[in-house]
């Protein structure tokens, strides 16, 4: 999958996982904050985020620090997935 | 206004540094730490797997096997209660004793072992029956089954204040004087799900933990079991011999944050208030307070909330009042923490001792408070102590302890009120769709079909209410409509929900998925819903409630004892208006285990139980008619028993009726039940019955309540007794115009 394929299926992902009813994939945009002012969501989310890209996608997220700049936007996190894949 | 003071007379504990309260006191003052890479079960895979465990108990069996199987929560509760009433000399034949059993795991040890067979063997029949004969409520059956018989039994649950809840509805009992003794505690022993649960979340530290320290990474879990006896003083025992008390509780407040299901409110503005609360109650001032135990988990949040909290209600009083944690020697027991640390602070105020925080190598320099590290040691006094303990949810207990002879009582101490009850809102949501108290007043003879759709999104903020399971969704529609237009002031509203059995098939789902697919595919959104006071923590966030919450656990009779406990915490001030309701969310399990219509095939047999949710508003009929609330009817008579052999049944103090028109509104229609109306003098009343509509489920006693109470608001009534029972249990309640 490319970067973008990526953001598609993280955007599919946040919105099935994360329960958020009646938004769409479409709607999130790649390099906007998810936590905080952005989709509101918060480390209760980025956990199940993080099982969920694991379970799904085979890659594990660190924890801690460096999981923060990873789950910053949807791109941040097809980057980072990108980047193991490839690797 | 009465009021009284409360003696503790006895402690009893299973802790992981030792089996009685001697053994793990002296082993605490030692800074002793009771961890360990865990051998219950195969924990190896967990990030962490260092856990306070207990030994002693893996294979409880009853010796008389009238029971099916004990849990392990159940035999370190009957061993922990057993050394409290020994050392209080509690004769539940001499006295009206009552029990008081908080907890959140129950018997999940032994149900994962049942899960996980019927993992390997999907149609074992026997295999699933067991999932449902651990039910919270089993802990406080088996002690009154070997203990008592106590005059009554409650079971609650608010994640991990459970323990020091269990003080709080103690508390109010014997304010109202409805019992003279009760033994109160909590009782939780570790398991899978808990443990996995906990390192999906990244609340775990994979080395013993470190409450307050800088390098503070998580807690890690235990297990145990700590009971206190509670009495008046006044009347302790009326001449028999006198226990010289150890401490007295006096003071305690409850409340919740409505914030979030797991994280607290890093203000900790409901903590500094309940504080504040706590110290007011007992007549104290915080220059009194000369120690606090801390809730202290060693997660960096839970730690950060705390001390803030503490210095704000402390104020300059916090550079000089010590806290410590005993989560660094013990490990988090979650249910059992508030009523073990309880009895660690009650230790405290007697002995002059503090007990340490063992792992405090570097003090967190953000957190400005005066710790004990390492080891006990000796202080001149200790006039009063707080114990502090919260739950997810955030459902969060302060309990006063102060030293009866150091520390006289205070005029403003423990009163309590004499009033009379009124429901002031009543709703049902289920297959019979959303009716308030008028549509409650005619719910129809006939069944609603039981495939009928329940849609509670339909009646919710979908964005809001993302992380809320089926009962939690439930809950929330029934309360809503309950509170209506009279949902102001919320901020001291509390809560008490009552359900049978917790979330049985979604534990299972989560269960399943860590023996299919290993523990990383534990989901930490979804282990939030498993704890049992889930739905009561998920409708206090919702709607804002901020008063006393949590859950009460009592077969097919917890609704009729979460409104009972909702009258007894409007009684003891624990809150000025208490929604009382039930919810059981239509389950896969207990509808195979329970259905009557069990066929060869379960999946061929006709359902017989359907989603409900049900809610009805208490209050005192003074404050009711202050602010203009309608009130639909008064609570006249109340009454719980459990069999027994022994005590008179209570049922025999029952009022007859007395104005014209008298109705009974039963939850079910059984033999049993038409037994024991024919006892009373409502035998020959009209009857109605709830289950013809609604088909059967658990919280059908909020609905007899909800409708009997608006028959009594519409006119079509203007009395009626609730009469529910359920396996050894029962509960009336009389309302009337």
């Amino acid at each position: 999958m490319n970067t973008q394929d990526l953001c598609s299926e993280l955007k599919r992902l946040i919105v099935s996982e994360l329960n958020l009813k009646g938004r769409s994939p479409d709607t999130i945009e790649d390099n906007a904050p998810l936590f905080g002012a952005g989709l509101e969501l918060d480390s209760l989310d980025a956990l199940q985020l993080a099982m969920v890209i694991e379970e799904k996608l085979g890659v594990r997220i660190p924890e801690g620090a460096e999981a923060r700049a990873i789950f910053a936007s949807v791109m941040s996190i097809a980057t980072y997935i990108a980047k193991v894949q490839s690797g | 206004m009465t009021s009284a003071r409360l003696w503790v007379t006895g402690l009893g504990l299973i802790t992981p540094l030792g089996a009685d309260v001697e053994t793990t006191w002296a082993r605490l003052l030692r800074g002793d730490r009771g961890f360990r890479s865990i051998q219950l079960f195969d924990a190896q895979a967990q990030r962490a797997h260092v856990a306070g465990e207990v030994d002693g108990f893996e294979h409880p069996s009853d010796p008389d096997d009238a029971l099916a199987g004990w849990s392990r929560s159940s035999a370190m509760a009957a061993a922990a209660a057993a050394e409290a009433m020994r050392a209080a000399a509690v004769d539940v034949r001499a006295a009206r004793v009552g029990l008081v059993v908080g907890g959140t795991t129950g018997g999940m040890f032994e149900n994962e072992q049942a899960l996980a067979r019927l993992h390997a063997e999907p149609r074992c029949r026997a295999t699933l029956t067991r999932m449902l004969s651990h039910p919270l409520s089993a802990v406080g059956d088996l002690l009154n089954y070997r203990m008592g018989p106590f005059a009554r039994v409650r079971t609650l649950a608010s994640a991990c204040s459970s323990g020091a809840n269990a003080l709080v509805v103690a508390a109010s009992w014997l304010l109202a004087r409805e019992v003279d003794i009760v033994v109160a505690g909590g009782s939780d022993a570790l398991c899978r799900l808990t443990l996995s649960g906990f390192n999906a979340l990244g609340a775990l530290d994979p080395e013993p933990c470190r409450p307050f320290d800088k390098r503070r990474r998580g807690t890690n879990l235990g297990e145990g079991a700590g009971f206190l006896v509670l009495e008046r003083a006044d009347d302790a025992r009326n001449g028999a011999r006198r226990v010289p008390p150890i401490a007295e509780l006096a003071g305690w407040s409850v409340g919740a944050e409505a914030h979030h299901i797991t994280n607290p409110a890093p203000d900790g503005l409901l903590v500094a208030s309940l504080i504040e609360r706590a110290i007011s109650r007992a007549g104290l001032r915080p220059s009194d307070i000369d120690y606090v135990n801390a809730h202290g988990t060693g997660t960096p949040l839970n730690d950060a909330m705390e001390a803030t909290a503490i210095a704000r209600a402390l104020a300059r009083e916090a550079a000089r009042v010590p806290i410590s944690s005993s989560k660094g020697q013990l490990g988090h027991t979650l249910g059992g923490a508030g009523a073990i640390e309880a009895a660690i602070t009650a230790l405290v105020v007697s002995r002059n001792m503090l007990v340490p925080t063992a792992g405090l190598d570097e003090p967190d320099p953000a957190l400005a408070l005066v710790h004990v590290p390492h080891v006990g040691r000796e202080v001149p006094r200790v006039r009063a102590a707080l114990s502090n303990a919260f739950g997810f949810g955030g459902m969060d207990t302060v309990l006063a302890f102060t030293n009866p002879v150091l520390e006289p009582p205070r005029s403003t101490r423990t009163a309590t009120q004499r009033f009379c009850a009124v429901i002031t809102g009543a709703a049902v949501f289920g297959i019979c769709g959303l009716r308030g108290w008028d549509g409650c007043a005619t719910l129809p003879d006939q069944r609603f079909a039981l495939d009928t759709v329940v849609d509670p999104d339909s009646h919710l903020d979908v964005v809001r209410a993302r992380r809320l399971d089926r009962a939690g969704r439930l809950a929330v529609v029934a309360v809503q409509h309950a509170l209506g237009s009279n949902g102001d002031a919320r901020d001291s509203m509390g809560l008490v929900l009552g359900s049978a059995y917790g979330n049985v098939d979604d534990s299972a789902a989560f269960m399943h998925r860590i023996f299919e697919k290993g523990v990383r595919a534990a989901s930490p959104a979804d282990f939030p819903n498993l704890v049992p006071s889930s739905p009561a923590g998920h409708v206090s966030i919702y709607l804002g409630l901020r008063g006393p919450t949590f859950m009460v656990a009592d077969l097919a009779t917890s609704g009729e004892s979460a409104f009972i406990q909702a009258i007894q915490l409007v009684g003891a001030r624990d809150a000025p208006r208490i929604v009382a309701g039930a919810v059981e969310p239509k389950s896969n399990i207990v509808e195979r285990v329970l259905s009557s219509l069990f066929a060869y095939d379960p999946s061929q047999a006709d359902a017989e139980r359907a989603d409900l949710a049900a809610a009805v508003v208490v209050e005192s009929e003074q404050q009711a008619l202050a602010q203009g609330r309608r009130v639909l009817c008064r609570v006249g008579q109340y009454l719980e028993w459990r069999r027994s052999d022994v005590a008179p049944a209570p049922l025999t103090t029952l009022q007859g009726p007395r104005l014209g028109r008298a109705e009974v509104v039963l939850p079910r229609a059984s033999k049993d039940i038409e037994v024991l109306l024919a006892s009373t003098p409502w035998g020959s009343c009209t009857k109605v019955m709830c289950n013809c509509a609604l088909g059967e489920s658990d919280a059908l006693g909020t609905v007899a309540l909800a409708v009997a109470a608006g028959r009594i608001a519409a006119g079509l009534a203007e009395e009626a007794l609730v009469l529910g029972i359920s396996k050894g249990r029962g509960y009336a309640v009389v309302l009337a115009a």
